[in-house]
C-alpha cells in the first residue's frame, strides 16, 4: 500500500491505536547494517494493531520525507554506533540524542539517515513523534548473515517495539 | 603567480574522487582528477556463477543505476543465448529504464546541482530558503520509482526481470495510475525546465568526441549501436575499438579515448548525437534551455539531462497507452535457443554508455565478464576541461576557481564508485609489476 493511500485513511484518534510506520533501515547486504531488515521480517510475521504499518526502507537517503511524511508517528530500526557492546540496543527519541551526520554531504547519492532526517525537517516533514530503535552492529561487512550477538538482541527489541505500539 | 587546489573528496558526487591543480609562475603544472576508492570486482564474482543470477549480481554495482545495471546484464546474456524478447517485454523493459532515468537525472540536477546555482551549499539549506523546489523534487523522485516498483518489482535493484522477460507483471490499475500520475507530473515537468532555463551557466566551450548509442527509429537508451561525433559507428560488439582502456597513474578507475585524446559520454553526448529523435516536448524544453547541437559546454550535461526528463516522461506516457490498450499477457519469458555463447550489452543508463560483455559455457556457467562503465569513459575528459579551463579562471580568488573546478565534476554527474576497476599495487612494496 501508499504512504498516500494510507495518509488518505481518517482515523478516529481517540479510539484507535496511533497510525504508525515502522521503518526497517540499512542495507541487507552488508551484515548487521541489514539489522532493521530482519527486525522488519519478525515484527511482520506478529500481530500488529490496525493502523500500524510495516516495511523495509533500505537506505533511503533523500526520499526519507517521501517515506515519511503524512504518519503521525514513526518508528526506525537500524545500526547504530553508540560505542557500545556489540549487540547492546537502546531507544531514544531525536530530541534525546545528537545524530551525527557527515558535515559536508559526502556521498550524495546515498546521505545517512541524520541526513535525511535533518532534510525532512528543514521541509517541516518530520512526524510528531519519532522514535529510534537501535543495535550496535559487530560487523558490517558484505554478506547477509547477521552476528549472533545482533541476533539475539532483535528478539528484545521486537517485543519492546510490540509494548510501544500496542 | 602560485595557486594550488586540493579537493580532498568532492563533495555531492557519488563516490570518493579529488581534485589536484598546482599553478606555478602562472603556468598549469598539474591538473588531475584522482580516484582514490578501491575496486570492488564484480566481474570477478560474476565467474563461474550461473546466468540467472548475473542481473541481480551487476545490478548491486550501483545504487541508482540498479536498473540500467540489470538491463544491460540481461542483454549480454540474452545476446549470448540467443533469445528473442516480445514487444511486451521490450515495452516494459523501457518503461522501467525510463523510471531510473529520470529518478537519477532528477537527483543530479535538483539535489547536486541545483544548490550550486542557487547560491547554497547543499539540499538541506535549499529545502529551507527554496522548500517549493525541493518538494517538487521529491514528487517527481517518487513516481520515478514508483515506475520501477510498478514494473519491476522495487524502487531500485528489479527482481521482475529476468532473462528473456519477466517473472511479474502489473495489474492493469497500477499501469493506468501511473499514466494518470506522469500527465499530471506534466506541470512539475514544466516547472523543472523554467527553473533549469533560468540559471546562468557558466561560460565554457571544448569541443570534444561525443558519444552514444543510437537507433534508427528511436532515441536510443536499450541496444543500438555505437555513433560518435567524429563520425565513427560501430557494432556494440566492436566496443574495446571504442574504449581503448589505459591505465593512469593517479585513478584506481581506468581512461578511455577514441579519435581524440578523450571523449565524454551521458545526456550531452546523447542530445548532441540523438536530438533529433526527441518527443515534441523535449525538442521545446531544448529549445526554452538554449540547446541546440552540437552543445560543447559540459556544464550545460545538467541542462540536456532537464530535456531527457521531458522526453522520458512523456515517452513513459505513450509506452503506457499501448500497454494499456494491448492488455498485458502473463507470458513466459523467452527460451534460450543456443545453451553457450558470447554476448554484449549495451545501454544508454543517465550517465552514458554501458557496456556488459559476457561468455557462457556449455554448463549455463559465466566463464567470462567485462563491464565498462560511463564514468570511466568520461573521467580523461573531464581532465582535459579542466586542464582548458584553469587558464581562464586564473585570475579568480582560489574558492571561486576551486567551485568553477567543483560545479564541472558534478556536470559529469561522475558515479565513481561504479568506475573503479583497477586494483594498484605500489611495485617498490608489494615486489610486483
Amino acid at each position: 500500500m501508499t504512504c498516500q493511500a494510507l495518509c488518505g485513511q481518517q482515523v478516529d484518534a481517540a479510539s484507535q491505536p496511533k497510525r504508525t510506520l515502522i521503518l526497517g533501515l540499512g542495507n541487507p547486504l552488508c551484515g548487521d547494517d541489514g539489522l532493521g531488515n530482519y527486525a522488519v521480517q519478525m515484527l511482520a510475521a506478529r500481530q500488529l494493531p490496525a493502523g500500524v504499518k510495516v516495511l523495509p526502507a533500505g537506505t533511503p537517503g533523500w526520499e526519507l520525507p517521501n517515506w515519511i511524511s503524512g504518519w503521525p508517528r514513526v518508528i526506525l530500526i537500524d545500526a547504530v554506533q553508540m560505542g557500545l557492546e556489540p549487540g547492546a540496543r537502546r531507544r531514544f527519541t531525536l530530541n534525546e540524542v545528537r545524530l551525527i551526520a557527515a558535515g559536508e554531504i559526502l556521498s550524495s547519492h546515498a546521505p545517512d539517515l541524520a541526513t535525511g532526517l535533518a532534510l525532512a525537517d528543514a521541509l517541516h516533514q518530520l512526524p510528531d513523534e519519532i522514535v529510534v530503535y537501535g543495535i550496535e552492529p559487530e560487523r558490517c561487512e558484505p554478506g547477509t548473515e547477521i552476528s549472533p550477538h545482533v541476533k539475539h538482541a532483535l528478539d528484545g527489541l521486537v517485543d519492546d517495539i510490540l509494548r510501544e505500539i500496542v | 603567480m602560485n595557486k594550488r587546489i586540493d579537493v580532498h573528496h568532492v563533495t555531492r558526487v557519488e563516490g570518493h574522487g579529488n581534485i589536484v591543480v598546482e599553478v606555478a609562475d602562472g603556468k598549469l603544472k598539474e591538473c588531475r582528477f584522482d580516484v582514490t576508492e578501491t575496486p570492488r570486482f564484480f566481474e570477478a564474482m560474476l565467474l563461474g556463477r550461473p546466468y540467472q543470477e548475473a542481473s541481480h549480481i551487476t545490478s548491486r554495482i550501483c545504487g541508482i543505476c540498479a536498473t540500467g545495471h540489470a538491463t544491460t546484464s540481461l542483454r549480454a546474456t540474452e545476446k549470448a543465448l540467443d533469445v528473442e524478447l516480445s514487444e511486451q517485454t521490450r515495452l516494459l523493459r523501457k518503461l522501467t529504464f525510463h523510471g531510473e532515468i529520470l529518478d537519477s537525472h532528477i537527483l543530479h540536477a535538483y539535489m547536486l546541482v541545483a544548490p550550486d546555482f542557487l547560491g547554497v551549499g547543499s539540499v538541506i539549506p535549499l529545502a529551507s530558503s527554496h522548500p517549493d523546489i525541493v518538494l517538487r523534487a521529491l514528487r517527481m523522485k517518487k513516481l520515478s520509482g514508483d515506475i520501477c516498483a510498478v514494473v519491476s518489482g522495487r524502487h531500485t535493484h528489479p527482481i521482475a526481470m529476468t532473462v528473456g522477460g519477466f517473472t511479474h507483471f502489473p495489474e492493469r490499475s497500477a499501469l493506468e495510475d501511473l499514466r494518470q500520475r506522469l500527465i499530471a507530473a506534466r506541470a512539475d515537468v514544466d516547472e523543472t525546465v523554467s527553473l533549469f532555463s533560468s540559471l546562468t551557466w557558466p561560460e565554457f566551450e571544448r569541443d570534444t568526441e561525443y558519444v552514444s548509442l543510437t537507433k534508427p527509429d528511436e532515441y536510443a537508451f536499450i541496444d543500438g549501436e555505437i555513433i560518435t561525433s567524429e563520425g565513427a559507428h560501430l557494432p556494440v560488439e566492436a566496443y574495446l575499438q571504442l574504449t581503448n582502456e589505459h591505465l593512469v597513474r593517479h585513478s584506481t578507475a581506468k581512461h578511455t579515448r577514441h579519435r581524440r585524446e578523450s571523449y565524454m559520454v551521458g545526456a550531452l553526448a546523447r542530445f548532441n548525437n540523438n536530438s533529433a529523435q526527441l518527443h515534441p516536448r523535449a525538442k521545446n524544453a531544448a529549445a526554452a534551455l538554449g540547446l541546440k547541437p552540437k552543445v560543447t559546454n559540459p556544464y550545460l550535461n545538467t541542462a540536456a539531462q532537464v530535456v531527457e526528463i521531458v522526453h522520458c516522461v512523456e515517452d513513459s506516457i505513450e509506452i503506457l497507452e499501448r500497454l494499456i490498450a494491448h492488455g498485458l499477457q502473463a507470458e513466459a519469458p523467452a527460451p534460450p535457443r543456443r545453451s553457450s555463447g558470447e554476448g554484449v550489452g549495451a545501454c544508454e543508463v543517465p550517465r552514458g554508455t554501458l557496456f556488459h560483455h559476457y561468455a557462457i559455457g556449455g554448463d549455463g556457467k559465466i566463464t567470462s565478464a567485462n563491464c565498462i562503465i560511463p564514468t570511466n569513459q568520461n573521467l580523461a575528459n573531464l581532465e582535459a576541461d579542466m586542464r582548458r579551463l584553469v587558464p581562464h579562471i586564473l585570475d579568480k580568488p582560489e574558492p571561486a576557481m576551486q567551485l568553477d573546478l567543483e560545479m564541472l565534476v558534478r556536470a559529469y554527474d561522475p558515479c565513481i564508485s561504479c568506475s573503479v576497476h583497477v586494483l594498484k599495487l605500489d611495485p617498490k612494496r608489494g615486489g610486483g609489476r
